[in-house]
């Protein structure tokens, strides 16, 4: 239980035997290589070489990831994927697969139909973009050779003018007399509406300088027709649209061909990811290690129960191994890997989403585990739903074998905490919100017999028992701190940090409960004394070592005034009357609504069934979200803030990558 | 004059199910815009990022639970009726209703700037999850305690 005591590992070797050395480290999952000392180190250049030829590799997989896996229909649904329906290969199968795969090749095939397929779309757009030009040039009723080339005298251009400017530029080519004779407006059909309109003129080359000063002065700007365009604007589009019509042809098998080298490779290429990901690991893992001429030497930490079981290993490698394991020296600070049983290592991921402890730190999942089954079940706190979550991971589980181990951890936590939940709809009478009382009343008194609170009508009974929990978490906080500090041997500390405010509160607690008749009355003069102590204490510690007695007066007083944070702490608490409430009163408006709907004539039982099973899986899915977010919290705001700050570097072993397939050594 | 009572009561519902509702809805549009930045650079990031745009969503359904709340006090759901009220029970109502309007709207928007900066985080440690779930968390404590207080209003008082 607890952070796992961890060995420190100096294994000596000869060079030649360092691949399967750093196979099996990587192999066993458990080791964590520390890094050599030195800082301008270079490693061994054969691992060097290593290193660069898994990383040239490496360079092709990503390319080919990023470019096939879009074009890659994955036969495994996503799900599937994610509960561990993966290919199963071995190690020495990659490296056969890894021999007999040219990823060169698989490269330079994908690179190919890639240039090709971005050539085919240029020139499509380019086709495109000529079909729009020439469909608004079909008003021109000649060859536009006479444009793009002209005759020996005759030459023309195509512009674009302002509709409103029409008459005005007509006028002023009126006004010009050379044009009567030598040069002919042809301006495209348009509406008073239209924004820009399409105008040609054909002219003498004599007069072209003229014609273009009124053109700008007009403000017709001049289109660019592409010297290709020869014949009449109707058949230059034809030849286009045929065009169009191969090049999309075109398009449409590259991009078929660009999908079946997807299929046929990406599962090799992903394959091969999680082969050279796992080689450059092993590499680099070596790559810390020091070296002599023949000799080397790899630090690692191994968890202390695996390490017989890594010597056996080791040691079947070679003769010429040495394997000295020792405990970490006092002023090390080895990294922290959780290790507790089957009941409490599914919450190991709540510690480790706040920030794992140090070595010699208090590992807090077992703390506060029990507390945040109880909070999760007081909020999502329906019965229903409870067994809704419980049925789905139950069939999950049946279904899908080879989870891996901390998503599976993850989704057991939730199967926990459905049991809290509906021993807490249980006790408050909420099953699919009031589902029994709107749709099986013959099983109200059964519902009744077995409610020990009712939110519904006794909130402030709900109210009360919430901020009580939130009372002993917080105190629960207090003396694990307490016990920290004694257990480093900070007594001082202890009893001013920590057991005064405990004593206070506590105290004050049992007072004002006592006043309330709820407790037998010599626990009001217990509950005064020990609120009196702890106050006494508090404000002496507060001023400790402060020589000024007015400033110790201050400090004291100060502190005493903290009391308010443990007041807002615990009124903090009341969230889990507020979102319990919130569930049971959303799924009471979902019955609501589903019995409203039983209303329509003829359809309403179907409608009603619709609103009432959609409206609870969305219930279900908002409220677990919520219940998960808010006892985390309370966990990390409340309750670690009085003992836990984190801080441990988290075990990070050496193992091979299964990012795409199960790899088995 | 007769129906002041009612009509105040409802303008509360109103006002819990609409501010709330807006704010959760500025919200989530906030973060929604921060996660589709993300997701351009990381598909993957899709489920994570869902989850960090629905946190503002709450505020939304709580002001819709008071809403639903006030109705049923008022006996509008179901075939029953509704209920007699002075204007002064209403007024009443109408104040129950003010906590979980006023703070959801306020709350949901700015818990939905905390989640689009928690979105920008995972987007560079996808493995600060945990901590980017809780810092727009620690913004809606707010509008959980502001449903605590509508409720226990809107339970003490008396109707009918």
């Amino acid at each position: 239980m607890g952070v796992a005591r961890l060995k420190k590992a100096e294994l000596y070797y000869h060079k030649s035997v360092h691949e399967q050395i750093a196979a099996s480290l990587q192999e066993s999952g458990a080791c964590q290589i520390i890094s050599t000392s030195e800082e301008s180190y270079a490693p061994p250049a054969d691992v060097e070489a290593l290193i660069s030829t898994t990383d040239e590799k490496l360079s092709d997989i990503r390319y080919l990831t990023r470019t096939l896996t879009p074009h890659y229909v994955d036969p495994i649904p996503a799900l599937d994927r994610m509960l561990g329906e993966r290919p199963e290969v071995t190690m020495p199968e990659l490296e056969e697969l890894a021999a007999h795969t040219d990823l060169k090749a698989v490269c330079d095939s994908t690179r190919e139909t890639e240039r090709q397929t971005g050539d085919v779309r240029q020139k499509l757009s380019e086709a495109r973009m000529n079909v729009s030009l020439l469909s608004a040039l079909e008003f021109f009723p000649y060859s536009l050779s006479i444009i793009t080339e002209g005759t020996r005298t005759v030459t023309g251009l195509v512009g674009t003018i302002k509709a409103a400017n029409v008459s005005g530029f007509k006028a002023a080519l009126g006004d010009f007399s050379k044009f009567k004779d030598d040069s002919e407006l042809v301006i495209a059909p348009y509406d008073e509406k239209d924004q820009d309109v399409y105008a040609a003129l054909i002219y003498s080359r004599s007069i072209e300088s003229e014609i273009r000063e009124v053109c700008a002065k007009q403000g017709l700007s001049i289109v660019e027709v592409p010297a290709s365009f020869a014949g009449t604007p109707e058949e230059e589009r034809e030849k286009y649209s045929a065009a169009i019509t191969e090049l999309e042809a075109k398009e449409s098998e590259l991009s078929q061909k660009m999908k079946d080298l997807a299929q046929a490779n990406v599962p090799t290429v992903q394959k091969l990811s999680d082969y050279y990901n796992s080689l450059s690991r092993r590499y680099n893992g070596t790559a810390k290690s020091d070296v002599t001429e023949c000799t080397m030497l790899t630090k690692f930490w191994i968890p202390a129960d695996k390490a017989d079981g890594l010597r056996a290993k080791i040691e079947a490698i070679s003769t010429d191994i040495e394997l000295v394991y020792s405990d970490p020296d006092p002023d090390e600070e080895p990294p922290s890997l959780l290790q507790n049983g089957d009941t409490v290592r599914p919450f190991n991921i709540l510690t480790e989403l706040y920030s794992s402890p140090t070595y010699r730190g208090i590992d807090p999942t077992p703390l506060l585990a029990p507390f945040f089954w109880v909070f999760f079940g007081m909020c999502l706190g329906d019965a229903g739903y409870a067994l809704v979550v419980f049925g789905t991971i139950l069939y999950v589980f049946r279904k899908y074998k080879k989870i891996a181990p901390g998503v599976k951890d993850f989704i057991r936590l939730f199967l926990f905490c459905s049991v809290s939940t509906f021993i807490y709809g249980v006790i408050s009478g909420s099953f699919f919100g009031n589902f029994i009382d709107s749709f099986l009343p013959p099983l109200v008194p059964l519902k009744n017999a077995l409610m020990l609170v009712d939110p519904m009508t006794n909130p402030m009974q709900v109210l009360g028992i919430s901020l009580l929990l939130g009372v002993v978490h917080l105190m629960f906080g207090l003396l694990i701190s307490a016990y920290d500090r004694l257990r480093h041997g900070e007594v001082i500390d202890a009893v001013g940090k920590d057991l005064s405010w405990f004593s206070f509160i506590v105290g004050l607690c049992l007072y004002g409960v006592g006043l309330g008749g709820m407790l037998p009355p010599h626990f009001v003069q217990i509950g005064q004394a020990m609120a009196i102590i702890g106050a006494v204490i508090i404000f002496i510690y507060a001023g400790k070592g402060e020589p000024n007695y007015f400033k110790k007066l201050i400090n004291g007083f100060l502190a005493l005034y903290g009391s308010t944070s443990y007041l807002g702490d615990i009124l903090s608490y009341s969230r889990l009357l507020a979102l319990g409430f919130g569930s049971a009163v959303i799924g009471m408006v979902i019955n609501l609504l589903g019995g409203l709907a039983a209303d329509i004539p003829y359809v309403g039982w179907l409608v009603a069934i619709v609103v009432i099973i959609g409206g609870h899986i969305f219930s279900i899915a908002i409220n677990i979200l919520g219940s998960f977010v808010h006892p985390l919290r309370l966990q990390y705001v409340e309750f670690f803030g009085k003992f836990y700050t984190g801080g441990g570097e988290p075990f990070t072993p050496l193992t091979l990558s299964q990012e795409y397939v199960n790899v088995k050594a | 004059m007769e129906h002041l009572g009612l009509s105040l009561a409802l303008f509360g519902a109103a006002l819990a199910a609409a501010l709330a509702g807006i704010g959760s809805a500025i919200g989530i549009g906030v973060a929604g815009g921060a996660a589709a930045g993300v997701m351009t650079e990381d598909p993957n990031k899709f489920g994570s990022c869902l989850i960090l745009q629905a946190l503002p969503g709450t505020q939304g359904i709580y002001g819709l639970l008071i809403a639903f709340f006030v109705l049923n006090k008022l006996g509008l759901l179901g075939g029953a009726g509704a209920v007699a009220l002075t204007w002064n029970q209403g007024l009443q109502i109408l104040a129950s209703c003010l906590p979980i309007a006023v703070v959801g709207w306020y709350s949901a928007i700015w818990q939905g700037k905390t989640s689009a900066a928690s979105i920008q985080m995972i987007s560079k440690k996808p493995e600060a999850m945990g901590k980017a779930i809780i810092l727009p968390a620690m913004v809606e404590t707010y509008a959980v305690l502001a449903l605590l207080t509508s409720i226990l209003m809107l339970m003490g008082v008396q109707v009918g």
